[in-house]
């Protein structure tokens, strides 16, 4: 080596080539996968939208109304002239590489389909700025509070829409008497008991509830006639979360701004159902959708302007819709040709058909709101009982750590068992022996739970286990219980981390497949389920049938709609999953 | 936690304190109790329909006949598991090919030439590549994989086909070997490094002649993780492979040796035992038939593989671990 060719001076030299080489193969093979899933969300994402079809006018329309304002944005909140300096030689740049790049492939080697050099430029240079300038953006403080602003209009909306879609399967007229009867009197109590600190009154809560919903059972089939929908879901969800929202506001900032936090949004969702259905929409969901997304919004505005600073990041929504309806006015008043994109509204509205135009994706995400919603409660209680059970409650030595030796070897086993087998569980053993019926929402939930439920537990466990031991023995010497101890130092503290592992696992369950089939999932239902044991579908389901559609229309359109859709709401709980997480650790 | 229950009692509550912490510690056990009960149920579920399978076709017949055909329309059912073997070692093996060099080659770049920045950005970023829905890869291969090979490199590439499947769930588990053999090797001592250094050796000598080897326990479990993790996928190749169970055309070469020619097998259709599992859902699913029980036979073949496969990467990962 070295010392083989050593010359004159007495130093050894030895060839870098292969080391370079070597680095570039394996940075090169790092980001293979990234690169090849990145090019085929592209051609998903033009598919899905049409863009092949939008004329290069209507980009630049929106390019300037929508993004450059959002560039803009994020620039003047990041205030950093090195970052403006480079984003913009990077846009400016990147335009006339991408675009001399793009024609000579094009004339040189092969032509790329459904690809032109604006849509590359959009996709390879654009895309990534955006993402880099939201990202440095956001540490600014007008960049968080906008968006702040923007993740609760988008959060509540979603959040709305997602409690909506359970009250089709569970019924109301149940959940008004038992949140009349048991949840509210339960409520008042414990808050009495608090307020007041007299224990008894706390004691009884318990008590009180569970009475309440035993009578709510026995009464729902007594009573004859109940109030409207609309009543029943203002009284129910919508003054609580008003309250609670303007509670949350009432301690710093006194009575008149929590009246307002609390009042304005539950004013406006009230007029928003009641008007509702002059505009042919569900009076209930928009109630839902208002509210979910008003208080939060309301409570984070006042909560800014007590702050005092980043004000601008408010306008950060107006900007972006301000942009849309321009571009819109633009685009309809010069007549620029527009795509018809696969995935609008109707899409996310509609019945499946076998019309590809027609055909929309709405029963099965009911379904999947469904089904993840039972999957939630299920794998999150067993998930953090039993990782309680393992960290908390069993010592590491004797026959009852051989237990725990064990069923940690037993769950890393699970984790591993692939999905179609925990299908067969649910088809023998659900379905068939315990008679839930094939293909129903239940049997499908009581699968996926106990197929994420490995990762569920091993995800909080590591919570439960970066929690300090100093916390416990500083309960343990206050004689503290352990299940005391538990309920009031580990848990509080290990909570952002199990829920982050929780989304994270509930994002797995989501987009599995191979359970539904062997359970005997619908291939396709073109009514929502409208109770536990009805046939349903799910979105992946969805997309597997019609992936197997030979048309063109769907394998190019309707399933890359659908397949944008699953992956945005990936990305959304995923998302809301890292967010919990940073601001966990930056809480600690 | 351990010995706060020989700790003494001094506030002397009684029994509804008591009553209160055991109910709780026994409602924790039952939910442990749980997992333990999810795996007997997959056993016995599996177990109970696989005997009643087998009573009617001998375990022989399942394990070497070179047909399947569990619904035909004719008559002559045939339980031979052959043809789904080679389809599922077939899409391993092709896997194989992609996720092993390149999560090797990842888990290098990532432990020992990344900066933290670029290490810190990379890895959540190729944990999506494990975390997108296979349905969604297996659409991937179906519609765009398939048409850009058939138009760039195999011309008579047939649409369902074994070989853009198989890259796709190679893709997909690109990051099960990256990040675990990436552990591996970030666990190895920095001295190791450092004395190789001290010796002359490049960054690359270091990295491939003392890195590697230092953590190849590691390195191999993370492969047979993968691999098991490939023969359980189900939904990539469902949807971009097709469903013929077939035999390969044996052919014979100059001096009459026979041969299958990888072509045969690469670009066409096939069968792996997922595939035909989900196959037969398509028929009755209330029970008693022979299909019906057939399942439960490939579900068990399925599991006993992945389990076996997972207890030997536990035991290479514990046994010849280096301990630092």
């Amino acid at each position: 080596m070295a010392t083989d060719n050593a010359n004159a001076n007495g130093f050894g030299e030895v060839s870098r080539v292969r080391g370079i080489v070597f680095e570039y193969l394996s940075l090169g093979a790092s980001v293979f996968g990234l690169v090849a899933l990145g090019v085929l969300l592209v051609y998903v994402a033009i598919d899905a939208f049409d863009l092949a079809n939008a004329s290069p006018e209507w980009l630049l329309t929106y390019f300037l109304t929508l993004v450059v304002p959002f560039l803009a944005f994020c620039l003047y909140s990041a205030s950093d002239p090195t970052v403006t300096r480079r984003a913009l030689g990077a846009l400016g740049g990147g335009l006339v590489a991408v675009a001399a790049l793009f024609t000579a492939i094009e004339a040189l080697v092969v032509p790329i389909p459904r690809l032109n050099w604006q849509l590359a430029y959009l996709f390879v240079v654009a895309a990534p700025v955006t993402a880099y300038l939201a990202y440095v953006g956001s540490g600014g403080r007008v960049g968080a509070v906008g968006f702040g602003l923007l993740g609760r209009l988008v959060g509540g909306a979603a959040v709305g829409l997602a409690v909506g879609t359970l009250f089709l399967v569970f019924d109301p007229l149940l959940w008004f008497l038992a949140y009349t009867l048991g949840v509210l009197p339960a409520v008042g109590l414990y808050a009495f008991g608090r307020r007041r600190s007299t224990p008894r009154a706390r004691t009884a809560a318990a008590p009180v509830g569970l009475g309440g919903l035993v009578a709510a059972v026995f009464l729902r089939e007594v009573i004859p006639t109940y109030p409207s929908d609309l009543i029943i879901y203002l009284w129910t969800v919508a003054v609580p979360v008003a309250v609670a929202g303007a509670l949350l506001v009432a301690d710093r900032r006194g009575r008149v701004a929590a009246a307002a936090v609390g009042g304005v949004p539950l004013a406006a969702a009230t007029a928003g159902g009641f008007l509702a259905p002059g505009a042919g929409l569900p009076s209930p969901t928009v109630l839902l959708v208002l509210v979910s997304i008003g208080v939060p919004t309301a409570v984070y505005v006042s909560r800014v302007v007590d702050a005092g600073e980043g004000l601008a990041g408010l306008g950060l929504p107006l900007l972006l819709a301000a942009g849309a309806v321009l571009g819109a006015l633009i685009v309809g008043a010069l007549g620029f040709p527009a795509p018809d994109p696969w995935l609008d509204g109707s899409f996310l509205t509609a019945a499946p058909s076998r019309t590809p135009s027609d055909a929309g994706l709405y029963p099965a995400i009911v379904g999947s709101v469904i089904i993840i919603a039972l999957v939630a409660v299920l794998s999150f209680a067993l998930g953090v009982g039993t990782s309680v059970f393992l960290e908390e409650y069993t010592p590491g030595t004797g026959p009852l750590g051989t237990l725990t030796r064990i069923l940690q070897v037993n769950i890393a086993n699970l984790a591993a068992v692939p999905s179609v087998v925990y299908g067969l569980l649910g088809l023998g053993l659900f379905a068939n022996l315990l008679g839930l019926g094939i293909g129903t929402a239940v049997t499908a939930a009581l699968t996926l739970s106990l197929l994420i439920l490995p990762i569920t537990i091993i995800s909080a466990q590591e919570a439960i286990r970066s929690v300090p031991d100093d916390l416990r023995r500083g309960s343990d010497a206050m004689g503290a219980t352990r299940w005391q101890t538990t309920k009031n130092v580990v848990l509080p503290e290990a909570m952002p981390g199990i829920l982050t592992g929780t989304i994270l696992a509930l994002g797995r369950a989501i987009g599995e497949t191979a359970p539904l089939i062997m359970i005997g999932a619908a291939t396709t239902v073109f009514r929502a389920p409208d109770s536990l044991f009805s046939r349903f579908s799910a979105m992946p389901m969805q997309i597997y049938t019609w992936a197997g559609f030979p048309q063109a229309d769907f394998r190019y359109g309707v399933v890359a709609a659908g397949v944008i859709t699953l992956l945005l709401i990936l990305v959304g709980m995923n998302g809301t999953a890292i967010l919990l997480r940073n601001r966990a650790e930056r809480g600690s | 936690m351990t010995d706060s229950t020989e700790s003494p009692d001094l506030s002397r509550r009684g029994g509804l304190t008591r009553l209160k912490e055991g109910t709780y510690g026994g409602l924790f056990a039952a939910c442990a109790a749980i997992t333990l009960l999810t795996t007997a149920a997959i056993f016995v579920t599996l177990l109970s329909d696989a005997v009643v399978f087998f009573r009617s076709i001998s375990v022989a017949e399942f394990l070497t006949g070179t047909n399947w055909s569990p619904n035909p329309a004719g008559g002559g059912q045939a339980f031979g598991i052959i043809p789904l073997l080679i389809g599922t070692i077939t899409v391993t093996i092709t896997a194989a090919f992609i996720s092993i060099p390149i999560g090797t080659l990842t888990a290098i770049y990532l432990s020992e030439y990344a900066t933290p920045n670029a290490r810190s950005i990379l890895k959540p970023l190729l944990e999506i590549l494990a975390g997108i829905p296979t349905v969604v890869y297996g659409y991937f291969a179906l519609v765009y994989v398939t048409p850009a090979l058939k138009a760039t490199l195999f011309p008579e590439m047939s649409t369902f086909n074994a070989l853009s499947a198989s890259i796709m769930v190679g893709i997909m588990t690109i990051p099960m070997v990256s990040s675990i053999s990436e552990d591996a090797m970030s666990a190895v001592p920095d001295e190791l490094r450092q004395a190789g250094y001290g010796l002359g050796a490049t960054k690359f000598e270091v990295s491939t002649g003392i890195v590697v080897p230092a953590s190849i326990s590691g390195i191999a479990s993370s492969y047979i993780l993968a691999v098991s993790r490939a023969i359980g996928e189900t939904m990539i190749v469902v949807v971009a492979m097709g469903a013929q169970a077939r035999m390969p055309a044996v052919r014979e070469a100059l001096f009459g040796i026979p041969f299958v020619n990888p072509a045969d097998v690469l670009l066409e259709s096939g069968m792996t035992i997922t595939v035909a599992m989900v196959q037969i859902t398509g028929g009755d699913l209330t029970g008693g038939t022979l299909p019906y029980n057939s399942m439960f036979a490939l579900g068990l073949a399925l599991f006993a593989v992945t389990l076996v496969m997972n207890v030997i990467s536990d035991i290479i990962a514990q046994r010849y671990r280096e301990e630092y």
